[in-house]
């Protein structure tokens, strides 16, 4: 693993760069690295790192990095918002290509927000993914919002030991409240807005070779969405996925960090 | 300010991330971070990012990194149990800064379960000359539990989080399943050995700062959670300290700042002692290398100076 910083220098951003092992005459792929955003990039560090490791031992190069404003990368919170962070994807993808020597056929792993990035990031980046898999993206930014700030007020309501009494109402009350707060992850104005604005409509596929959506085909909306980008006559299939990981978690004993059947199944998609 | 991510320690075992002040404001010392829990090195809320680019400002250098086995860092190849090893873990970032940018003086910072890794670090290596411990050891007295216990029962009958957290608390203490709640758990050392240590500690000169959240408690009438401890001339030299404002994951964009801002004029009375207290370089045995491992050769001058 090699650690770099890259990107322009007015916005400087954290990679890591998992060299693949490989094996003769087997053709090159590489996986770009999509990771969610907030607490739950915090949560799922660990298991990307684990993947990208099993990834290079199977011949694949992989690469991890930070959105501009999280994790290492420079930037505040505040600073966060869709179209910077899709630039980060495209400059994300160079760089790997880069790191390749060359154009490398690539896969675009993303999950939850940071899967919704990168169908978007996919129309305008310059020899772009071939492939992509899009782990229970957010297709309804609205109620993803609503998502976040009632697991605020909940890890307010478990941490402190006798919490404010009128959280819950305030939740229940006020559309906005803990909206620019989302466990600890500062919002500003614009990415509420973009989160409010994002929806099944304005969230194009590329046309790339081809999409895999892992969900749970229970969830409604990303069903719906995938329907509609089929009728497009687009490459994109569902792929049933149902997982224990709770994403806005901290790690806990019943709620592993790098869950086996989320690993198993990542690995099993990302190869070819 | 400059940022710079590297490997270091035995075969580039572990993984960190170095921030330096601008050029004309460098102080000659720096802060440990690490991780808390398994969380890796950027912290719970991304503090430990925050935390380096407010120490940034104040012209304190910082190293945020993994303890081998956790985040981006590998796992031992001779493994010496963790606790033993996340002390060279800790030494080892001292010697990349120590050996890279000449700084001898280091102010660790560990949250929960890191205090007992700062603790045990800071006891074995002088060049700590100052020791944050947030969330860390809890020595509460019958007295103090009955208070907490109290408030939190006054509160139950107009308070519904505090019911529902009651609940799921039984439920748990009934033996059901399903995610579980976070629940403060204290590292495991004996109040014996706390007060040994933490002696030493003082007795050196180093500046040790014991911060509480509202997790554990609803008030605090002075060093509740060490009352346990039983040697109050000892506590009234340790720097303790009860702050209603934060939790213990700083789960609040305002927790954070109010931690930051508590940390800041912390770490600036360390950096900056009075003349008078100014201490010489610590004396200390040459590193053993072979233990922690030679900082990565070709790594010179890649740290920003």
């Amino acid at each position: 693993m090699t650690p770099m910083l890259f990107g322009p220098p007015e916005r400087q951003l954290m990679g890591l760069f998992h060299p693949a092992e490989h094996k003769e005459g087997q053709p090159r792929l590489a996986v770009l690295l999509c990771p969610p955003l907030g607490q739950e990039q915090i949560r799922t560090q660990r298991l990307f790192r684990v993947l990208a490791d099993r990834l290079t031992r199977s011949g694949i190069d992989a690469f991890r990095f930070d959105y501009y404003g999280t994790g290492d990368s420079g930037g505040d919170e505040e600073e966060g918002e869709f179209e910077g962070w899709q630039r980060d994807i495209a400059a994300a993808h160079a760089q790997l290509q880069q790191l390749c020597g060359g154009t490398v056929r690539t896969v675009w792993l993303g999950a939850r927000l940071g899967a919704s990035l990168a169908a978007l990031a996919a129309h305008a980046a310059p020899h772009g993914p071939a492939r992509m898999v899009l782990w229970d993206p957010v297709v309804n930014g609205a109620a993803y919002l609503d998502e976040l700030r009632a697991a605020h007020v909940d890890a307010i309501e478990q941490s402190y030991c006798i919490p404010e009494r009128d959280l819950r109402r305030r939740l229940a009350q006020d559309p906005d409240a803990f909206t620019d707060d989302l466990i600890g992850f500062a919002a500003s104005p614009l990415l509420r807005h973009q989160l409010r604005a994002l929806s099944a409509q304005r969230l194009p596929l590329a046309p790339l070779d081809d999409t895999t959506v892992l969900a749970d085909p229970g969830d409604g909306p990303v069903v719906h969405w995938v329907d509609g980008q089929r009728s497009r006559e687009l490459p994109v299939q569902l792929s049933p996925f149902q997982h224990p990981l709770i994403w806005t978690s901290d790690p806990h004993p019943n709620n592993a960090m790098v869950p086996a059947e989320v690993l198993q199944r990542l690995q099993a998609e990302l190869r070819e | 300010m400059t940022e710079l991510p590297l490997l270091f320690g035995p075969g580039d075992a572990l993984m960190g991330v170095v921030t330096r002040p601008p050029e004309d404001r460098v102080l000659p010392v720096a802060c440990v971070l690490y991780n808390m829990g398994a969380t890796y090195r950027a912290g719970p809320r991304r503090i430990n990012v925050k935390i380096a680019r407010e120490m940034a400002k104040l012209g304190v250098t910082s190293i945020r990194f993994d303890l081998s086995g956790l985040g981006d860092s590998a796992p031992p190849t001779d493994p010496k149990g963790f606790m033993a090893q996340s002390v060279l873990d800790l030494q080892a970032a001292m010697d990349l800064l120590e050996a890279r940018l000449g700084i001898h003086r280091f102010i660790v910072i560990g949250f929960c379960s890191g205090a007992v890794n700062g603790l045990t670090v800071a006891d074995a290596d002088p060049r700590v000359i100052g020791l944050l411990m947030f969330d860390g050891f809890s020595f509460p007295t019958r007295r103090v539990t009955m208070e907490r216990n109290l408030h939190r029962l006054l509160a139950l009958p107009f308070n519904a989080a505090v019911r529902d957290k009651t609940a799921r608390w039984a439920l748990r203490k009934l033996g059901a399943k399903g995610p579980q709640i976070f629940e403060f758990d204290a590292p495991d050392v004996s109040p014996d050995r706390y007060r040994e240590v933490v002696s030493r500690l003082l007795a050196r000169g180093t500046a040790v700062l014991a911060l509480y959240s509202a997790t554990l408690q609803v008030h605090d009438r002075g060093r509740d959670q060490l009352a346990g401890v039983g040697d109050p001339a000892l506590l009234q030299h340790l720097d303790y300290r009860f702050s209603p404002a934060l939790d213990h994951t700083l789960t609040t964009v305002q927790s954070q700042r109010s931690f930051l801002h508590l940390l800041g004029e912390w770490v600036q009375q360390v950096a900056q002692p009075s003349a008078a207290r100014l201490p010489e370089p610590p004396a200390r045995a040459e590193p053993d290398r072979t233990a922690r491992g030679a900082v990565k050769n070709g790594m010179e001058g890649a740290l920003p100076n």
